[in-house]
């Protein structure tokens, strides 16, 4: 982009569930969870991935920190190669690369007080002990908007959102460069999100974080992302500034999941495109493209369902999978091989929506 | 104005728990009309859930309904009813869709059969003919191959077919009223939408008036036609969709409109609502809302506010109603020192 | 624009007084008139049992009168009767009160430590490691666990208390180890594990930190039950007369000395038989109420 090496790379990311059966649990399938994922986060920068149940957005953001294995591919971490650490490597590794989770009330280890949680990334790294400890524990919890002195107290003693606060000062005890944010507003209601949202926004400027924000909130990310990428079945499918994918989706998947938002104007009357069927197993994902048995681009073919589109740059900085979203690097010529009748076509059926 | 469907009035039900007497619902009041849709929204806590499993008595001990009542449009008060009268109610003339439709639904039985179970008990229906309009039911629900479907096991078929088989089954009666409590909740967007969609399709085919209870104001904005806020047990606004969303008057549903965000209008930072919400085993004294709000003044906290008249439809629990000058001077809001106020 | 985008640090706090997991589940089991009974009078059997030569009127291995005081039944002087010994059989029972519990927790804490070692480390483990010692698990369970103590008993010629409380203990493991087990596949997957794995806890510190503090509830509920399945067999081994030695007095020993003549001497199967099924009784509504306290979270 602009010369600066990422902090996150990450190419040709898979994780594939082994499917077992019978008595001598055989593999007869796997689930491909993250099938062929490749992006970069810059220093700084909050990365939003969104998609639906089974998108892999989840798994993708466990593997970066390999709280899973990936089952194949290269991530790096300011050039460093994660997969390759060993068991002390990557323990050191863990101080720069933290996770907030979805569900405050199974984050929190129910039988510790929040004071004990928070200083536990300080005990395991050596970086307070004793009183400065406790002191470090106190500015956190203040940090994140929570009184320091009911730090002796137990997490079921607080709400939804202050758990979450609990959890984010966690992370932060340990003074980490990137932070996955794994749905950390989803559980919440909407009036506790707009201050969970508000906090993580004031944490990244004051202690110059890079996040990935895994939602399936498409406002919510829009809200915080600089740029998104949109999933479905373990694919990118979209990958844009904020503004550019909101403005202007290319991927039809993405069209479909803007305009499926319910939108709080009754006045705005919405052309809605309602996507048939439901969504593929990952266990069992369709050829091609993986979003074409529910595609409504007009140009859907044959070819959609026999080619893999690449995920390729549309326009400057807005990358989309979809071979009939001009231009694309498959030729016509290799379209009418694979069976395509129809010749690519710019399909922008939301322009007016969100004006 | 026809006589509504269902008339609800200073409904209470209470929870008799360890921590105390948790007042989750506390004096609520409101009508549905025929062939209407009316949304119900709020947060956690707020109330609605149980004002509707209130409304078909599905309230399980340690809960119970303390007193008010709910007419239905024949005349008859369903907190009073026998068992065997609300069992023909349910279902029959009032059914509900679930928000979790795994849990909704047997995982030993057949959807078919679940679905067709509802035309037996109620219309004493043979078990063929059952079959018959349950496969029936699920085709309008759009579900594609619905004999075959029906055949099949709730662990076999996704969350959204599965919320279909839930409203195949709310409406096998053709009941005259539909609660729907949060069914798009756990629904992926593109189902939501589809389920939305489904929902407002078969109101108009078949009639039914939907009781909608939401905690997304976008959910509200495109299927209601009136809307109820709650907060803390009580109803604080109520008025038409339109009128709610263009001139909000409750300070609550002012803060939730703020507070969220919406897609192309991109703000620098989110408006919050301070605070949270307080306990139901202690609901404070005065304006329940009153430690959240910008414009409280010494009257919110001695007066607990009636629900204001406003417009022709629109009722607001605040006395702002009265005294409007006040929302000129906004302040950061009171806070009480959690723990300390109960001795 | 009235609605501040600053957020208040005064607000958030906790709703309550402080209250550990520890003292709510207290609370709770507390809160059931049951348990404060049965609490109260197993209290007053453990301090019984505790305060043995202060409380016992006579010695229990004492035999004043061998003919004059042989099998009375209740009177004042001896609230519970004479035995076959003339011992006074209150005495008996009392200080049987200390050894039936001593075995019974001793025991049991024999069977806790390798049970949850056990149960836990198969269950963290997970894969090849757990298949097999799951599988050496169920072969031990296929012994009953009386046969085996009869068995083992009879073989051996001479054995003392301890070795009496070993063999108890390690016979008593197995179900207690599937249920640490159980526990652990359930809380291996908990969101908080994976927090404590993502700040880079060793899994050691997260056996010891994360998982065996909330393997605490579900443990003592099964010591509690553990506890009183090894009185009843204590005693039943003492009826056979194979478990504690004569002339130590357990409640089990007290039975056998008036099993000729059952009939006759029948206090002497009447108290230590109450006691017992008391102590029972009231440990197995102890464990009730903490395991619905347990739940209730």
């Amino acid at each position: 982009m602009n010369g600066t090496a990422p902090l996150v790379s990450v190419r040709n990311l898979k994780k594939e569930f082994p499917i077992r059966k019978g008595v001598l649990s055989r593999q007869v399938g796997a689930v491909k969870a993250v099938n062929d994922v490749s992006f970069d986060v810059a220093r700084g920068e909050t990365l939003g991935v969104v998609g639906e149940s089974g998108c892999g957005k989840t798994t993708t953001g466990r593997a970066i920190l390999r709280l899973i294995e990936p089952t194949s591919g290269d991530i790096r971490f300011e050039g460093r190669d994660i997969r390759a650490m060993g068991t002390s490597e990557l323990r050191a590794l863990r101080r720069e690369l933290q996770i907030i989770f979805q569900d405050p009330v199974s984050s929190l280890n129910p039988r510790m007080t929040v004071g004990a949680i928070i200083r536990e990334g300080l005990t395991i790294h050596k970086l307070a002990e004793g009183a400065a400890a406790d002191a470090r524990v106190r500015q956190l919890l203040q940090e994140v908007g929570l009184r320091p002195e009911y730090s002796n107290r137990y997490p079921h003693e607080f709400s939804g959102g202050q758990r979450q606060r609990i959890g984010i000062a966690r992370a932060l005890s340990v003074e980490p460069k990137f932070i996955v944010c794994d749905e950390p507003v989803s559980a919440l209601d909407v009036s506790v999100q707009a201050q969970v949202i508000n906090l993580l926004e004031d944490l990244q400027r004051d202690h110059d974080l890079t996040y990935m924000f895994i939602a399936h909130d498409l406002s919510v990310v829009e809200h915080i992302a600089d740029r998104v990428a949109v999933m479905y079945l373990g694919k990118i499918v979209e990958l844009a500034t904020a503004e550019d994918l909101y403005a202007t989706p290319l991927m039809p998947y993405t069209q479909a999941l803007l305009s499926a938002v319910p939108v709080a104007d009754p006045k705005a009357r919405k052309e809605r495109i309602i996507l048939q069927g439901d969504v593929p197993s990952p266990a069992n994902p369709p050829s091609g493209c993986v979003f074409h048995p529910r595609c409504h681009h007009p140009a859907k073919d044959a070819a959609c369902a026999a080619i893999v589109p690449p995920l390729e740059e549309k326009t400057p900085g807005h990358f989309a999978a979809c071979i009939k979203q001009p231009p694309t690097t498959v030729s016509w010529e290799q379209q009418k091989e694979a069976g395509g009748v129809h010749r690519p076509e710019r399909y922008l059926p939301l322009a007016a929506v969100h004006a | 104005m026809t006589a509504p469907l269902l008339s609800i009035r200073s409904l209470r039900t209470w929870f008799y728990t360890e921590s105390g007497v948790a007042r989750a619902v506390d004096g609520v009041s409101f009508d549905i009309g025929a062939g209407e849709t009316l949304g119900i929204v709020g947060e956690s806590g707020c109330g609605k859930s149980v004002t509707a499993l209130s409304i078909l008595r599905l309230i399980q001990p340690p809960g119970r309904i303390e007193s008010g009542s709910v007419i239905e449009f024949e005349g008859k008060d369903i907190v009073t009813l026998g068992d065997e009268e609300i069992r023909d109610i349910r279902g029959n003339r009032i059914s509900m869709i679930f928000q979790e439709p795994m849990s909704a639904l047997n995982p030993v039985f057949t959807v078919g059969d679940q679905v067709a179970e509802v035309a037996r008990v109620h219309a004493k229906m043979s078990r063929k003919d059952a079959w018959d309009r349950a496969v029936e039911m699920l085709a309008l629900t759009g579900i594609p191959d619905a004999d075959s479907r029906a055949r099949q096991y709730p662990h076999q078929l996704s969350g959204g077919m599965r919320q279909r088989v839930l409203i195949a089954m709310a409406l096998m009666m053709k009941p005259a009223l539909v609660i729907a409590d949060e069914p798009t909740t756990a629904l992926d967007v593109t189902i939501q939408a589809q389920i939305l969609d489904l929902l407002v399709d078969l109101q108009k085919k078949i009639g039914t008036s939907i009781l909608m209870i939401t905690h997304d104001l976008g959910v509200i904005a495109e299927t209601a036609s009136r809307v109820i806020v709650m907060y803390a047990g009580e109803v604080v606004e109520e008025a038409d969709v339109d009128e709610l969303f263009a001139k909000p008057h409750h300070p609550y549903t002012e803060g939730l409109m703020h507070s969220m965000p919406h897609i192309g209008h991109d703000q620098e930072r989110l408006n919050v609502i301070p605070g949270t919400v307080p306990a139901p085993t202690e609901w404070p004294a005065g304006c329940r809302f009153r430690e959240r709000c910008p414009y409280s003044w010494e009257r919110c906290e001695s007066e607990h506010p009636p629900l204001y008249q406003i417009g022709t439809s629109h009722v607001s629990r605040c006395h702002l109603a009265v005294e409007p000058e006040r929302r000129n001077h906004p302040h950061p809001p009171v806070v009480v020192e959690a723990g300390v106020a109960a001795a | 624009m009235p609605w501040q985008t600053q957020d208040f640090a005064a607000d958030s706090g906790p709703t309550r007084y402080r209250e550990s997991p520890l003292a709510l589940g207290l609370r709770r089991i507390l809160r059931k008139r049951s348990s404060r009974v049965a609490l109260f009078v197993l209290g007053v059997i453990v301090l019984v049992g505790l305060l043995a030569p202060l409380v016992a009127p006579y010695n229990p291995a004492a035999q004043p009168d061998i003919v004059g005081l042989k099998d009375l039944p209740p009177s004042f002087a001896h609230p519970f009767g004479t035995d076959p010994y003339s011992r006074d059989v209150l005495s008996r029972v009392i200080y049987g009160a200390r050894l039936s519990l001593m075995i019974g927790v001793l025991a049991t804490i024999v069977s806790l430590t390798v049970g949850v070692a056990y149960g836990a480390i198969s269950g963290y483990a997970g894969g090849i490691l757990d298949a097999v010692m799951m599988r050496l698990l169920d072969a031990c369970l296929s012994i009953p666990r009386l046969l085996l103590l009869i068995g083992v008993l009879v073989a051996w010629p001479n054995f003392s208390i301890g070795a009496l409380v070993v063999f108890l203990g390690l016979t008593g493991w197995f179900g207690l180890s599937r249920i640490v087990r159980g526990q652990v596949l359930a809380l291996k997957h908990a969101e908080f594990i994976t927090a404590a794995q993502a700040l880079g806890a060793s899994r050691r510190r997260i056996l010891w930190r994360h998982l065996l503090p909330n393997l605490v509830s579900p443990i003592v509920v099964a010591a509690t039950l553990g506890v009183a399945h090894v009185i009843v067999l204590e005693a039943g081994l003492s009826y056979l007369g194979i478990g504690v030695p004569p002339p130590l007095a357990s409640w089990g020993n007290i039975i056998h000395d008036g099993s000729d003549q059952g009939a006759t001497l029948w206090w002497m199967a009447l108290f230590p038989g109450l006691f017992m099924v008391l102590t029972v009784m009231t440990l197995n509504i102890l464990a009730e109420a903490m395991s619905d306290a347990y739940e209730r979270r």
